[in-house]
């Protein structure tokens, strides 16, 4: 949206720029056509020239060639008016019998200014007289009051510029008011572009001036919406699947866990009978964990799982999932060492308490999964600029640096079809990293400052 | 024995599939349960329960013509008594309506047998309290009636606070008590900062009930995570 305004002030920059070039270009034209247009100064010129031309002799006034010429080209008659008689003396040939022999003052100050019989006339004063040309009727048009109001004149340059100015004023006001009311036509059409990518359905109203841009971004959005609905109606269709999938597994697994439960301390069995039965209940609890795991994993990823984030201690969250994990061991084979610094005993969170105790329990349990011998799991929970850090280590087997790379940065078979290829991991450590997303933090894989392996959970702390 | 007057309790088991109320019951008797009778619907259940008089209740949440959670509030209206959900239905939601409902415990699909047995037995522990009263350790008796700890015959009165706090510690005998949970048991929802206060309370416990406190065999420190009450019935 912010384009917008940038595009009207450029334009209007650029605008203003034409303005300028315009003027400078107006006034250069101007000074070209004033220059051509001093030849309005010709018949007065003229004028000199065949006072200059004439010559009084004893026959009387000749005139030279050169004036005869000037008159021929420019198609004028010529007249001399005696000082003193107020007569013509001297005229050229071409006389039209129109024009009077004999002037009083009034007639020569009215011809000085204007016509004689239509004729435009233009003066020069000789040492004996007057000489008037009188040049062809549509020739030249002469103002009859040729005075000019003195300050006008001598404010020219002032008044010129705030002429300019005014112009360039109105004219801008003109374009902003214009520019205005497209902007707002253009503005629900951007914030209908800008809210497409977001997924939310978009509406604009198809009238006015980009009515067709309005509709393809309504049918855009139709578009995005019915695929959207499509993709969800899909993912929800998966995670039922799996959803019904766990669940009809459950009563049977159960089944073979409370028999094989009672198998394993049947009086009636021998030793390496029990044993097996042992094993099968074993296998069948990590069956019920797949499945329960493979459930949440889905409902995580398709946001089915509902996340009641409120504000929470992780200490105790924390404290207590290490305590459940410990009194699962009851032969202490995970000793839990609980790191975290005596002063702190309470470090506030929004969270959902089951999820992030889920969270620390899948990965206790990762750690017991990998350290089949047995390990100590140190757990701690610290403040760290303003985030609150769940770790979880052990100075068990450990991963190398290769795996370490993997569990952090590519994603796991069951949220990636690319990486379907790829040998896969149990889905405990995904669940860790989806719970740590669905409380805006993050989930790091590690080395253990003990030998091992560490992973941390990173949440920031509540207000 | 206390432990035995409970296995006298009489038990309701509701689920459609007989396979597994086969399983559940053999559970129960081989743990020493009497009474206990099994319904596989909604109706059978209701019409069971009113000559049978349940004394808990353990449901299955899907059933052919209705469901457990309706199931419950029918039953609680002939009698109040503990109900357990044994269900397959483990997603969150399931669980907060069973316990919105009154429910006292949830159990999912598949279950270890003995983890069922213990919560059975927690829930008619904590219902029928007046049976389990006086709890022995290795150096003394908890009598939680009288609030006090008899050692070589001599009766130690116990406070409100330690009584509090003993409670929970009996509650997850055996089990890892976190200074959390045990804080929230004594000084309410919001127990923050009471942790030495905590470590005051039990040094005093340990004086009443350990013949020698400074290396305690009942009442032990799991360091950094809580204590644990080691019972010697348990």
């Amino acid at each position: 949206m912010k384009s917008v305004p940038k595009l009207i002030r450029r334009f209007v920059g650029l605008l203003l720029l034409s303005f300028i070039l315009l003027i400078l270009v107006n006034i250069l034209i101007f000074a070209a056509i004033d220059s051509r247009q001093m030849a309005n100064a010709r018949p007065w010129k003229e004028a000199e020239e065949i006072a200059a031309a004439l010559t009084e002799t004893e026959k009387g006034f000749c005139l030279s060639d050169e004036g005869a010429e000037i008159l021929r080209l420019s198609g004028a008659w010529a007249i001399l008016i005696d000082n003193d008689t107020k007569t013509v003396v001297w005229h050229s040939d071409n006389l039209p019998k129109s024009v009077p022999t004999g002037y009083t003052l009034s007639d020569i100050a009215g011809l000085t200014r204007g016509y004689i019989d239509g004729y435009p006339t233009f003066t020069s004063g000789t040492g004996s007289g007057l000489v008037v040309l009188g040049f062809p009727k549509t020739s030249f048009w002469k103002h009859m009051w040729p005075s000019w109001d003195y300050q006008l004149i001598a404010h020219v340059p002032q008044i010129a510029l705030v002429v300019v100015i005014v112009n360039v004023a109105v004219i801008l006001l003109i374009y902003v008011s214009a520019s205005t009311k497209l902007l707002r036509s253009v503005k629900p059409i951007t914030n209908g572009i800008r809210s497409l990518p977001s997924g939310e359905p978009v509406y604009i109203r198809e009238t006015g001036l980009l009515s067709e841009v309005a509709f393809h971004i309504n049918s855009t959005s139709e578009v995005l919406q019915t695929q959207k609905r499509q993709l969800q109606k899909r993912e929800t269709a998966r995670a039922s699947w799996i959803a019904g999938i766990s669940h009809d597994i459950r009563t049977p697994l159960s089944m073979v866990m409370g028999y094989a439960d009672q198998l394993q301390t049947a009086p009636g069995l021998t030793k390496e009978e029990r044993h097996k039965a042992g094993i099968i209940l074993k296998q069948s609890e990590r069956i019920g964990k797949l499945v329960s795991d493979l459930n949440l994993a889905s409902r995580l990823e398709y946001n089915m799982q509902p996340v009641g984030l409120r504000e929470e201690n992780a200490v105790a969250l924390v404290r207590q999932a290490a305590a459940d994990f410990a009194n699962a061991d009851p032969d202490g084979k995970y000793p839990v060492r609980w790191e975290t610094g005596e002063g702190l005993s309470v470090c506030r969170v929004n969270a959902d308490g089951d999820l992030l105790k889920r969270a620390v329990a899948n990965l206790l349990q990762n750690s017991a999964v990998h350290n089949e011998d047995g390990c100590t799991i140190y757990v701690s929970v610290e403040k760290n600029e303003g985030n609150c850090v769940i770790r979880i280590e052990d100075d068990g087997t450990g991963a190398s640096d290769e795996q370490i790379e993997k569990l952090n940065n590519a994603p796991h078979s069951m949220v990636c079809d690319e990486a379907a290829a790829e040998p896969r991991h149990g889905l405990g450590l995904l669940i860790v990293r989806q719970i740590a997303d669905s409380h805006h933090g993050t989930a790091a894989a590690g080395r253990s400052r003990y030998g091992g392996f560490a992973f941390a959970i990173t949440l920031p702390m509540a207000e | 024995m206390e432990m035995s007057g409970l296995k006298n309790r009489r038990i309701l088991i509701v689920d459609d599939e007989q396979a597994l109320l086969d399983l559940v019951v053999s559970v129960f008797q081989n743990d020493g349960y009497q009474n206990i009778a099994t319904a596989k619907s909604v109706g059978e259940a209701v019409r069971l329960a009113k000559e049978f008089r349940p004394e808990l209740a353990v449901l299955d949440v899907m059933l052919p013509d209705g469901n457990g959670f309706s199931l419950m509030e029918r039953l609680r209206k002939d009698g109040d008594y503990p109900v357990l959900f044994l269900t397959a239905r483990g997603e969150e939601e399931d669980k907060f309506r069973g316990f919105g409902l009154g429910a006292d415990d949830y159990v999912v699909k598949p279950f270890l047998p003995r983890e069922l047995l213990y919560r059975v037995a927690a829930i008619l522990r904590r219902t029928y309290r007046e049976e389990k009263t006086v709890v022995p350790l290795k150096n003394s008796v908890i009598d939680f009636s009288r609030a006090e700890v008899i050692r070589d015959g001599e009766h130690i009165p116990l406070t409100a606070k330690e009584h509090a706090l003993l409670s929970a510690l009996w509650r997850g005998a055996g089990r890892i008590v976190t200074i959390d949970a045990l804080c929230e048991a004594a000084w309410g929802d919001n127990p923050f900062g009471y942790e030495n206060s905590l470590m005051a309370h039990i040094c005093r416990i340990r004086e009443k009930i350990e013949a020698n406190p400074s290396s305690p065999v009942s009442l032990v420190t799991v360091k950094g995570l809580g204590y644990k009450l080691l019972v010697e019935d348990k």
